[in-house]
């Protein structure tokens, strides 16, 4: 089981494409692509190829999500299945999400 | 010579290699130990109900946690968690959510106050480690069979009615992981229990333990192996639960920790005999 990370860049935006599995053994892939983003607007997580996602897996996401409110941009989650949205709507990732980007944290 | 140092450099790192992987395998042993200990602790005697709870590390320590924690009323209240990760650095975590636990447990009125309590004194920690705990905190009164429950972004527990001989989620209340945001409050929501009722609460190295086809258990094995062995007693729906994981991995190493809590009720009225200091009295 592995992840392939596909970064695209387009003007102020970046995509990173995620296709496989998210867990602990292959957390450390995504992270160099969050630490090395800097001076965009806006940052789309395209999670439609992704077949399984942990805990360790959803805070990575999380990292990103904090990450958008200190570098100022904007986070979009894009092509969740329905498994990974149960389990984001569970843990409270949109919640999250949308008290970070909406300022109430 | 330049050589011969490299040698004598190498031949000595290979003993104190050998001695600090020695020593690493014996302080992780002791971390075992002490882990296991604090995580099999007492569980209460209850009069007319059984509780009992058990965890299986994916690897040598794990992140999972349950307790329970008598209160003075009568009632004892139920948690179980699941740390971010797994091994070494989930286990660190785990015993300071056991230490937040017990702290609020005894300074709470309720299971939402008690993980906001919790969220309150670990927020901060978290965020640092980057790293969060969804927990399931619940109160069994067995005097009126009301279990009251609050829940951080956990698995919903699984409710099996004998009345209605049906296996059912617990009516959710969710709220966000502990260490997720800052100031959070915890809905309750409560249910009834009648006499032979069980409630099965869970961490999703259950659900999701994989076989070598990488299909997972899955809720449906779940409540087929709970609703097939639910006249049991606690200990025995604990290890056809179990059996039931290993038969359908059949041999597969385990991915993640597997922790399981259950409650049943065996009569109509309960009383619990209480193996610590009572401490509230809502």
């Amino acid at each position: 089981m592995s992840l392939i990370v596909e970064r695209e860049q387009k003007d102020l935006t970046s995509i990173l494409k995620l296709r496989g599995v998210l867990d602990f053994s292959t957390t450390n892939l995504i992270n160099p692509y969050l630490e090395e983003i800097k001076e965009i607007d806006e940052l789309i997580i395209d999670f439609s190829e992704l077949e399984f996602i942990d805990s360790t897996g959803i805070g990575s996401i999380l990292d990103a999500i904090h990450m958008s409110q200190e570098k100022n941009f904007k986070i979009e989650l894009t092509g969740v299945n329905d498994l990974a949205h149960e389990v984001f709507e569970m843990v409270g990732v949109y919640t999250i999400l949308n008290a970070v980007q909406g300022g109430e944290q | 010579m330049y050589r011969n140092n490299l040698k004598y450099d190498h031949v000595k790192s290979e003993q104190e290699d050998g001695g600090v992987s020695k020593t690493l395998k014996r302080e992780i042993n002791l971390a075992k130990n002490i882990q296991s200990t604090l995580l099999n602790g007492n569980t209460p005697e209850i009069d007319g109900g059984e509780v009992v709870g058990s965890s299986l590390p994916a690897r040598l320590i794990g992140g999972d946690y349950y307790d329970f924690y008598p209160l003075v009323n009568g009632k004892v209240r139920i948690v179980i968690g699941d740390v971010m990760g797994k091994g070494i650095p989930a286990a660190m975590l785990m015993i300071l959510t056991r230490g937040a636990f017990r702290t609020a447990a005894e300074s709470t009125r309720s299971p939402g106050a008690t993980l906001t309590s919790m969220n309150h004194a670990l927020y901060k920690d978290l965020r640092k480690l980057r790293s969060f705990v969804t927990l399931f905190c619940a109160d069994w009164d067995p005097d009126t069979g009301i279990l009251t429950y609050a829940n951080a972004g956990h698995n919903a527990p699984l409710y099996i009615n004998d009345k209605n001989k049906e296996v059912v989620t617990l009516n959710d209340v969710s709220g966000v992981m502990v260490g997720g945001l800052p100031n959070q409050t915890y809905n309750e929501g409560s249910i009834e229990l009648g006499n032979n009722d069980i409630v099965f609460f869970y961490t999703d190295g259950i659900v999701e333990a994989q076989n070598s086809s990488g299909e997972q258990y899955q809720m449906d094995r779940l409540m087929e192996t709970l609703d097939t062995h639910r006249e049991k007693n606690v200990n025995a729906i604990q290890d056809e639960v179990i059996k039931s994981i290993h038969h359908f991995t059949n041999g597969e190493p385990q991915r993640d920790d597997i922790t399981m809590v259950l409650l049943k009720v065996n009569s109509e009225h309960s009383d619990i005999t209480s193996y610590n200091m009572p401490v509230i009295d809502s």
